[in-house]
């Protein structure tokens, strides 16, 4: 059952366009993450959802109850921002329970629920610390604490790691999903760090100037990019330019070397230019394996990336990237050696411009 | 080269001390001279013994505190709204909110006085309208005092935060934005107090009891005590400063972001 709607959400601001026919039903529970380079518009659709901007078109709906043009203290949402926006002032306790006090709450309900909201996060012992006594990270707990303590219908969070180190990034990434999940709140996640909302989502929205590219799970987000910058915005990706040679057996021609794809390539003709995408790791040395595909190939450059090694080569004239896992007995080509590299007929997408 | 700098600091830095000091020790030693051929503080207790003293200095320090309520009144709410809403507005609002420095207080009052002595607003004998001048004066320390809290907090998020938590404007004012500005609100407000105690020209002509109306009035009759009350302003005033220093030192806005 649709728990979020966004219907033909747009948004301009001076009569320039920052989100446009943007279409969203989310289920109660899940998890979906709005993906995006800065200024594709996916804090400014969360913050339609907050009700801290009003859409110039379209409907929001919480359980089919229109809250488009609701002040944000009318609608039952809590926040996550970036910067924490702990309240100075409070302490811990006090700023987990301040939604609370608003509500009118009793002093028990409200020192109940804090502390149920404490043992939460793991913070039982800093009740009564001042926000500038915390860690980045324990900051962002509370922040999380507080906005859960008022039981939100939908929980938004806005970069909420972006100010953290990459260290306690991914602990408390992995913490914010487990808490999600236990609760079974709804949850809004805006990041621009793809591996974050790989890990974390349910489902990815991948946004581009101001304009949904692809709306999928991880898994098809990853593995089958719609779009060219879908594929190149998540992951690494090698791209170059092709051309169809038989549609019917979807093989296409690069710099003169024919590969064949399992894409359906119904709506083309020959001769059509087109658009291939390769994952670094779909790609390997023929020598262990021949898969439907062999190129020939100039080994450039080898770059270690601990668990991967990264391998550059000259096919025809197109620069590819190759992963391979590390393996202390792998034997690596040499610079300027020539091999041949291999991939399966899955692993060639044939992309929308 | 570098001991004659050392020795040209240290002169500078004497006469300046010389400068700023020496008519204010000339003014105490000359205050504790009101008895013949001994040191006292005879002049100070004639001054505390004047009921005349009392009753203007009470209205100044009246006026000085109704100057401060309207003062946060008016200007907590409006550089709050003008940093969250309207912020292109800023510039502009720096500019008039030094106005007070630039039109003289003699042109103000008389402004004041042919505005309100006439309908529709006949306030010229109301203490309202001194308050209201009060206001405008103090207006420059008060407003930036408050400005420069709200920079230091993020003024937005904050307000945001406390609005996903369902709080209206009341709430979000007195609860966060006014306890988080307490200590530029405090200066402002001790800057206020230091300008309406030592404001001798909007109560002279809008004729209400004041305390620098009285002193100006004293120097005409007598010669000690009003050297005594020139001692105590002195003391007011820095008494008011000391106090800024101490509710400001060591309690500076914690970061609203960014961890340690």
């Amino acid at each position: 059952m649709t728990h979020l709607s966004l219907v033909n959400i747009c948004k301009q601001f001076a009569g320039i366009s920052a989100v446009c026919d943007f279409n969203l039903n989310v289920e109660k529970g899940e998890f979906v993450s709005f993906l995006g380079p800065s200024g594709c518009g996916k804090t400014t659709t969360l913050r339609m959802i907050a009700g801290f901007e009003v859409p110039t078109t379209g409907q929001v709906t919480i359980d089919n109850i229109d809250i488009t043009n609701k002040a944000p203290n009318q609608r039952n949402v809590g926040m996550v921002f970036q910067a924490y926006a702990l309240f100075p002032n409070m302490t811990v306790a006090q700023n987990i329970g301040y939604g609370l006090r608003i509500r009118k709450e009793s002093n028990a309900a409200i020192k109940e629920r804090v502390a149920e909201m404490l043992a939460l996060i793991h913070l039982e012992k800093k009740g009564n610390s001042y926000p500038h006594q915390l860690s980045g990270g324990q900051q962002q707990r509370v922040a999380l604490a507080r906005a859960l303590a008022i039981r939100p219908q939908v929980l938004l969070l806005d970069e909420p790691l972006s100010a953290l180190d990459a260290k306690i990034r991914v602990t408390l990434r992995a913490e914010i999903r487990a808490i999600q999940r236990k609760l079974g709140i709804t949850a809004i996640y805006v990041t621009h760090d793809q591996e974050e909302a790989l890990s974390i989502s349910d489902r990815i929205v991948v946004m581009y100037e101001g304009k949904i590219e692809q709306v999928g799970s991880p898994f098809e987000i990853y593995n089958f990019p719609k779009t060219a910058f879908v594929a190149s915005f998540v992951g690494t990706l090698n791209t170059a330019t092709a051309e169809v040679v038989d549609p019917v057996n979807r093989l296409i021609a690069m710099d003169g070397i024919q590969l064949q794809s399992a894409e359906g390539m119904d709506d083309m003709q020959k001769g059509d230019k087109v658009s291939i995408a390769i994952r670094p790791e779909r790609l390997s040395f023929a020598a262990q394996e021949k898969k439907a595909n062999v190129l020939d190939c100039k080994i450039e450059n080898i770059t270690f990336l601990g668990s991967v090694v990264r391998i550059q080569v000259l096919i025809g004239n197109t620069h590819f990237y190759m992963d391979t896992f590390n393996n202390p007995f792998l034997e690596l080509p040499k610079i300027g050696d020539k091999d041949q590299v291999t991939c399966s007929r899955e692993a060639v997408l044939v992309l929308k411009a | 080269m570098k001991r004659g700098n050392k020795a040209w600091s240290w002169f500078l830095m004497i006469l300046g001390i010389l400068y700023f000091f020496l008519p204010l020790v000339a003014t105490f030693v000359f205050s504790l001279k009101a008895k013949l051929g001994v040191l006292s503080f005879k002049a100070y207790a004639n001054v505390f013994n004047d009921p005349a003293f009392v009753y203007n200095f009470s209205a100044s320090v009246l006026w000085a505190v109704l100057t401060i309520v309207v003062g946060i009144l008016l200007f907590v709410p409006t550089a709050y709204l003008i940093r969250l809403r309207v912020p292109k507005l800023r510039s502009a609002v720096e500019f008039i909110t030094l106005l007070p420095f630039v039109v003289p207080a003699i042109v103000f009052v008389f402004g004041l006085v042919r505005t309100f002595s006439q309908p529709p607003l006949l306030i010229v004998n109301s203490p309202v309208l001194l308050i209201a001048g009060y206001t405008v004066l103090s207006m420059p320390y008060m407003y930036r005092a408050v400005d420069t809290g709200l920079r230091a907090i993020d003024v937005r998020t904050l307000t945001e935060a406390a609005q996903s938590l369902g709080a209206g404007w009341g709430a979000i004012l007195f609860d966060i934005i006014l306890p988080n500005i307490r200590v530029a609100i405090l200066s402002g407000a001790f800057l206020s107090f230091a300008i309406v105690i030592g404001e001798y020209i909007l109560a002279q002509y809008l004729a209400k009891p004041a305390f620098a109306p009285y002193m100006a009035y004293q120097i005409q009759q007598k010669a000690y005590e009003p050297a005594a009350m020139a001692i105590l302003s002195f003391a007011l005033t820095w008494a008011a400063m000391g106090i800024i220093d101490l509710v400001g030192r060591g309690r500076g806005q914690a970061p609203v972001g960014g961890g340690h």
